[in-house]
């Protein structure tokens, strides 16, 4: 009884925070248009959080994810600049990503340095790097391709039916439902997961842990890179701080899918809800009028007590 | 006089029982020895002891008066020494700081550590158990695994005049012992025994408990089973007694001479302490790997699992290149480590994860997709095999007792149908039940003509099981026996190379 309640509190505290916000407003909240509108805001988050499952199942952090953001969208606009050509600079920034995720899989995985310091490194070397690139301004205006900037304002109709699907929510969902295959259905994802267990178990009984982690950085970085990418285009312009608030919401929500799964191993459908959890609550309370720093307030309060639950509930187990 | 005395004690976790109605009484002067498979509630019993598990009825009394202990403090002040078998030590530390571990150090002018005086009484300590060779200015982490036993033993034995050590609790100390390591406990033993002090034995191997032990008590489901004279008992009843069945004692060696083909051959293996190791094992065989605790057998099997260092390996023939643990596997070989907990499991997996770790890719479909089928298929086969005791094959593996632990990882190596199987201390802190499945599995797989290495300080269990016997000194290989030609002073001769012994004969 206990330990249902501590795995499904998480669930229950969801389903209280919706019919919450659907008894405050009535006519707004719970709407097709509410949610998908919910599910744009949130895709750019969700793309962070689902790819940094991938190293948190491994028991590490990327705490540069943001910088990465920021940094992937300013190498897009230069290179928009440079060539002109769309996809050079959409390959470009991915290819950025993919670089520094793998910088931070080498410090860790081959240098042995711990994770949350050789990110912390990192995450500052690659903010510095996209204000060096962009000398400081926000790349806007022409420099953006008006193909790359109306990606994000489309979205997909099914038919005339309904209001259409955003592309960046469609981003969203084949990023998770690569993770998903990735984390459940491959046997990487079953190694990422002992090396999380017990990596030294895992070594000995024939994971390349050293080679897993370094890839599966790699994937977090260009997880990232998407992400950035996406912000772009939503904003039209390439700024280097726009991935500044990704790291912390991210690591955030994978800490609250966390918590409801059974041993405590953060699981790519558990960090969706995690997601929605900030997601909903960002978009209720802003419909609320919260002020900003009151709602920033509740959600880490939210945020400590649900991991504080869990926890407890676990160390009575045992 | 009674020093310690338990009543009636009784502790279930959510309905199962794992103590039942528990009685006892240690008399000044006596070694009591435990008996019980795992899960016997031995530990359950310790823990109430030592103030970590309360219990739900029953009393203890200390020298007839009655307490209660709530606390490991408690416990402490009342005269109760608890050694463990996993060492709680702090590597990083100074011996003497490790012997002060959990005491107050002693202090000058109220604030400041006194030095001096830490070091001058953690010598006393152990000296008092002849440790006069370590030095408590080095760091633990530089002693053997068998000297850090002792000094946390011969942290028991501080001088704290207010609350004098009355009764040890020994749960498997010479696990992780040598030979004469071992007799220094047992003399210390007999002189605490002398001195008029008790001490509760915890073992599962029954030389010592039938060499040292004045009564026996053996535990089964929670419940006293038996209590036995020592000198009155036979070995084969106190098994008979733990396990509920017979078990036959006698080892029956095979006596088929060894005409496989050579599994696996190294030569001039170096690396680490290890010093130009050649040796070679054939389809079929039992190779023993011995020698004092340390002389690296553990790191000679850890080298085959991978290694950078000098010297050349090769398996049917082929020479192989083992880079890391993933070459070994996929070249057939298989490995049960030494820290089933640390090196072996992920504890918070399943029993089907665990056993299916090496096995992923081959047992994979369309080019690295699981198949959960297959794995499922498998680990029920192989578990099978083992005879694995488990709630089902989706149990967490934390859950399991150490003997069953054990049979997992077991499960894990023999599920790739391995050439060559690599032993650490198989049967390491496993109870006799899950002891014998084991050598019985291993008499098997040699059978059908697995070669297997196997590294063990459990002599018999090392005379009984194996083929040959490699012998390692300080990193060297110093001989190679028949095991039919040994016996357990010979084979501790060569251990130490004693004159006399060197010309053991040799194959």
């Amino acid at each position: 009884m206990r330990r249902g309640l501590r795995r499904y509190g998480t669930v229950l505290g969801v389903v209280a925070v919706v019919a919450l916000f659907w008894i405050l407003l009535p006519d707004t909240f719970m709407t097709a248009r509410n949610w998908l509108n919910i599910s744009q805001q949130m895709s750019m988050l969700a793309v962070v959080a689902f790819t940094m499952t991938a190293v948190m199942a491994m028991g590490d952090f990327d705490l540069s994810v943001g910088s990465m953001a920021s940094l992937a969208g300013i190498v897009a606009a230069i290179t928009f600049m440079a060539t002109g050509s769309t996809l050079a600079g959409v390959l470009a920034a991915l290819a950025a990503g993919l670089a520094g995720g793998l910088v931070n899989g080498l410090l860790v995985s081959y240098i042995g340095i711990l994770p949350f310091v050789a990110t912390l490194g990192t995450m500052t070397v690659y903010g510095g790097l996209a204000f060096f690139l962009c000398g400081g301004k926000t790349i806007f205006g022409n420099a953006i391709p008006a193909d790359f900037s109306g990606f994000a304002r489309g979205g997909l109709a099914l038919g005339g039916w309904g209001p259409a699907i955003p592309h960046l929510t469609l981003v969203a969902a084949a990023v998770f439902g690569a993770v998903w295959l990735l984390l459940e259905q491959t046997v990487h994802g079953r190694r990422l997961y002992a090396i999380g267990g017990n990596s030294e178990a895992a070594r000995l009984a024939g994971v390349r842990v050293q080679r897993l982690r370094f890839l599966a950085f790699g994937f977090t970085g260009m997880g990232a890179a998407v992400a950035g990418l996406m912000y772009a285009s939503r904003v039209a312009s390439a700024n280097p701080t726009q991935g500044a608030g990704l790291m912390l919401d991210a690591i955030a929500a994978v800490f609250l899918g966390m918590t409801m799964s059974e041993e405590g191993d953060p699981r790519v459908t558990f960090t969706l809800a995690g997601v929605l959890i900030l997601g909903v609550l960002g978009n209720g309370l802003t419909q609320l009028n919260v002020d900003s720093y009151v709602r920033e307030m509740l959600i880490g309060a939210i945020i400590l007590i649900a991991v504080a639950a869990g926890s407890l509930g676990k160390s009575r187990e045992r | 006089m009674t020093l310690l005395s338990v009543t009636g004690l009784n502790k279930s976790y959510g309905g199962v029982p794992a103590l039942k109605d528990v009685s006892l009484a240690l008399p000044a002067g006596e070694v009591l020895a435990l008996m019980g498979e795992n899960g016997a509630g031995k530990s359950t019993l310790i823990k109430v002891l030592a103030g970590a598990v309360v219990p739900d009825a029953g009393g203890i009394g200390i020298e007839g008066r009655p307490v209660t202990i709530a606390s490991p403090e408690e416990a402490h002040a009342l005269g109760l020494r608890f050694i463990h078998q996993e060492l709680n030590i702090v590597p990083s530390l100074s011996v003497a700081e490790n012997v002060f571990l959990g005491r107050r150090y002693p202090t000058r002018l109220g604030a400041f550590v006194d030095w001096p005086g830490l070091h001058s009484q953690a010598r006393k300590a152990l000296d008092m158990l002849g440790l006069g060779d370590i030095d408590t200015r080095q760091t633990m982490a530089r002693l053997s695994i068998g000297n850090r036993m002792l000094v946390k033993i011969a942290a028991t034995f501080l001088d704290e005049g207010a609350n004098p050590p009355r009764v040890f609790i020994m749960d498997e100390p010479t696990a992780a012992l040598t030979g004469p390591e071992s007799e220094r406990l047992f003399a210390i033993i007999a002189a605490l025994k002398a001195k008029g002090q008790g001490i509760i034995y915890v073992s599962h191997r029954m030389d010592e408990v039938m060499r040292i032990s004045d009564r026996i008590m053996v535990l089964r489901d929670g419940g006293v089973c038996a209590r036995l004279g020592t000198s009155a008992t036979s070995r084969a009843e106190v098994i008979e007694l733990m396990t509920g069945r017979g078990v036959s004692e006698t080892q029956v060696r095979r006596a088929k001479p060894l005409s496989g083909a050579v599994a696996l051959s190294a030569s001039g293996v170096s690396g680490g302490l290890l010093r130009d190791i050649s040796l070679e094992v054939r389809k079929g065989e039992i190779l023993g790997l011995a020698g004092l605790a340390g002389a690296g057998q553990s790191q000679f099997l850890k080298l085959l699992m991978g290694h950078a260092g000098r010297g050349s390996i090769a398996i049917d023939g082929t020479k192989a290149r083992i880079r890391q643990p993933a070459d070994a596997w996929r070249l057939g070989l298989a490995y049960v480590p030494r820290e089933r907990r640390a090196e072996g499991l992920v504890l918070t997996h399943d029993i089907t994860h665990n056993t299916v770790l090496p096995h992923l890719g081959w047992l994979s479909r369309f080019g690295g997709f699981l198949n959960r089928r297959r794995e499922w298929l498998l680990t029920g086969q192989v578990t099978g095999r083992v005879r694995l005791k488990a709630a089902g094959l989706h149990q967490r593996v934390w859950r399991l007792s150490g003997g069953n632990q054990q049979k997992v990882v077991f499960a894990r190596a023999v599920a790739g149908s391995p050439s060559v199987l690599l032993l650490d201390e198989p049967t390491r802190g496993v109870d006799v039940g899950a002891k014998f499945d084991i050598h019985t599995l291993l008499r098997e797989l040699a059978h059908s003509g697995t070669a297997i290495i196997l590294a063990s300080s459990d002599l018999p269990e090392l005379i009984g099981l194996s083929d040959r016997i490699a012998v390692l000194r300080d990193g060297r290989m110093v001989s190679i026996v028949q095991a039919r030609d040994i016996d357990e002073p010979k084979l501790l001769g060569l251990f130490y190379g004693e004159a006399g012994l060197a010309d053991a004969p040799r194959p």
